[in-house]
């Protein structure tokens, strides 16, 4: 009960980077960015590189695990900020209705989807054991230390995040960006700075998940798709706040480990899909609580 | 000569999933990327009630089709009345769900191996008059007042509820029409392929529905059926791999969005050829 529990949190610990990843682009452009799915695949598989190419034989465990995870982060970074330059830079320069960012996004999701698909064909591949001794024991219960190790890191790089958004000058602007762009800009804030490194905290994010996902699944081009983990935790939390999508992570994880228990692994994204309906029937504006209109 | 005509007849059904598209995204500016999985709806209800109970096609074919609306109710009730936003989450999460239903009732639905053995009752003239009936069908919509409601709630939403029109209703009734159209989509595919298998309806057929309708020009539905045939036939015949193909779509799609944002064919419609040039009646655009 309390391993499943922990499992559970653990999986939500992974959903909550995907959905803020998500929610902070959400945020500041609002439109949902579809793109965030191509990202993480992309990294995942940065980092299986990096691993085999660098630190192989150099470094192991606990080493290794942190310096993957560091070259993800910034290979994340570093092509969400791509992206934004492509697909979005032109958009938001000629005004371009929110429609346009939707296929922008959708387009480069499965652009990136299909370069990895050239170039790594569609094979499986997985990432090597980072933790040799896979249980711990803590008052009695053992539990996983991939687990914990993930729980662990969302958490601190959550905390970094939040860090960032809510103490520093950066996030101040990226916060008032967010609530209006042209304010913003008269007020003297370079906005497309803001924007590039809201994508990138957003890719960063995006980059350590994929780590993460490739770690607890195999490695294909289509790990991306998962962001409709994110995607629905934030519909849960309320689409564009960062806590409900952190909390609306978190149910969505527990939830998810106790509907394996229930009706099996299959049948598990249909019942997902149901409770999320349910809920957009119920509570439409989330957890959160406050609905995102559509400015005139 | 069989070669070609599998390529005319699968670019046919294409066609007329793209219509389903068009619809959603072209007139009321919504989004979904779960448009596949109610080809998937319509494909597995009609091939299934063929192989239990060994109804007639046109009847199956119907019923295809209204489970595709019934599926498509139960995705749209919720979400018209909130943001664009939700609907393509929605959807997404729609497609995965069905995928999984469909992989995990192996007992009904063959599962991850496929639902086989569906006799095959779709040849190329049935293709042919579905598509011209359902392409007359979509152009009406558009043309009728219902069209031009939607275009007027795609443009600004607010706007057009404080003209009197009712927005929820709309993109509700819009939905399901195109699920019906997809559904139909569906339904051909199974009797003509013979053969279903989940894999076939994840979301990147939806994203590339949605490319072919943008590379045309989301006001023009002549530019979506124009791109749907040359995206789905020529990659065909000169045998490109699958994957450099939707790459090269890709960069076109994101040239196009950069460059010319209304798409090829902006909102020029065929039917202008034959129209009379009076600007009066406000034609399609």
């Amino acid at each position: 009960m309390l391993q499943n529990l922990f499992f559970g949190l653990s999986l939500g610990a992974v959903y909550s980077l995907i959905a803020v990843g998500f929610a902070l682009v959400f945020n500041i452009l609002k439109f949902s960015n579809f793109s965030h799915g191509g990202v993480m695949s992309f990294t995942a598989y940065a980092g299986y590189l990096a691993y085999l190419k660098l630190f192989d034989g150099r470094v192991s465990g606990a080493a290794m695990f942190v310096a993957v995870v560091l070259v993800s982060a910034v290979v994340g970074a570093i092509t969400a900020v791509g992206i934004e330059r492509v697909g979005f830079r032109r958009l938001r320069s000629n005004q371009a209705p929110v429609i346009y960012y939707f296929i922008s996004s959708i387009t480069l999701g499965i652009l990136l989807e299909n370069i990895i698909t050239i170039f790594a064909s569609s094979n499986f591949y997985s990432y090597p054991v980072f933790f040799p001794a896979a249980n711990i024991e803590i008052f009695g219960t053992s539990f996983s230390v991939a687990d914990f190790v993930t729980l662990l890191f969302s958490v601190v790089a959550l905390a970094v995040l939040l860090f960032v958004l809510y103490r520093t000058k950066l996030g101040l602007a990226v916060r008032t960006v967010s609530f209006d762009v042209h304010t913003a800009s008269l007020m003297g804030i370079d906005a497309d700075r803001v924007v590039m490194a809201t994508f990138a905290m957003s890719g960063a994010l995006g980059g350590i998940s994929g780590v993460f996902l490739g770690m607890n699944y195999s490695l294909y081009p289509q790990l991306g798709q998962l962001v409709v983990k994110g995607f629905i935790a934030s519909v849960i939390g309320g689409l564009g706040n960062i806590t409900g999508a952190v909390i609306g992570a978190f149910l969505l994880g527990i939830v998810e480990v106790g509907l394996i228990g229930l009706v099996g692994s299959g049948l598990m994204p249909a019942c997902v899909f149901v409770i999320m309906l349910v809920f957009l029937l119920v509570r439409p504006q989330g957890i959160a609580g406050k609905i995102v209109q559509e400015k005139a | 000569m069989d070669y070609i005509y599998s390529i005319l007849t699968l670019t046919g059904i294409t066609m007329i999933g793209v219509m389903g598209t068009y619809m959603v995204t072209g007139l009321t500016g919504q989004f979904s990327f779960g448009q596949a999985a109610f080809m998937a709806v319509g494909g597995y209800v009609s091939a299934m009630l063929m192989l239990r109970f060994n109804l007639s096609f046109p009847l199956v074919a119907l019923i295809g089709s209204a489970a595709a609306v019934l599926t498509g109710l139960l995705v749209g009730l919720p979400t018209v009345r909130l943001r664009r936003d939700y609907i393509s989450l929605v959807t997404f999460g729609f497609g995965e769900a069905i995928i999984s239903v469909l992989n995990n009732s192996a007992q009904l639905t063959g599962g991850a191996e496929g639902l086989v053995g569906i006799p095959r009752r779709v040849d190329l003239p049935l293709v042919t008059v579905s598509v011209i009936a359902c392409l007359f069908l979509v152009a009406s919509y558009k043309n009728s007042k219902f069209g031009r409601q939607c275009l007027a709630l795609r443009t600004d939403e607010l706007a057009a509820r404080s003209m009197g029109i009712d927005v929820n209703r709309m993109k509700l009734v819009t939905f399901l029409f195109a699920s019906a159209i997809t559904g139909y989509a569906g339904v051909l595919y199974a009797f003509y392929s013979q053969y279903l298998e989940p894999g076939y309806y994840n979301w990147t057929v939806s994203a590339e529905w949605l490319i072919i309708v943008f590379v045309g020009g989301i006001n023009s539905l002549t530019g979506a059926m124009v791109s749907a045939v040359i995206l789905t036939s020529l990659p065909e015949l000169l045998r490109f791999a699958s994957a450099w193909r939707i790459l090269i779509y890709c960069v076109i799609v994101l040239i196009i969005i950069n460059y010319r944002p209304n798409g090829i064919f902006g909102d020029w419609e065929i039917s202008r050829l034959w129209k009379k040039r009076t600007p009066a009646k406000g034609d399609a655009a």
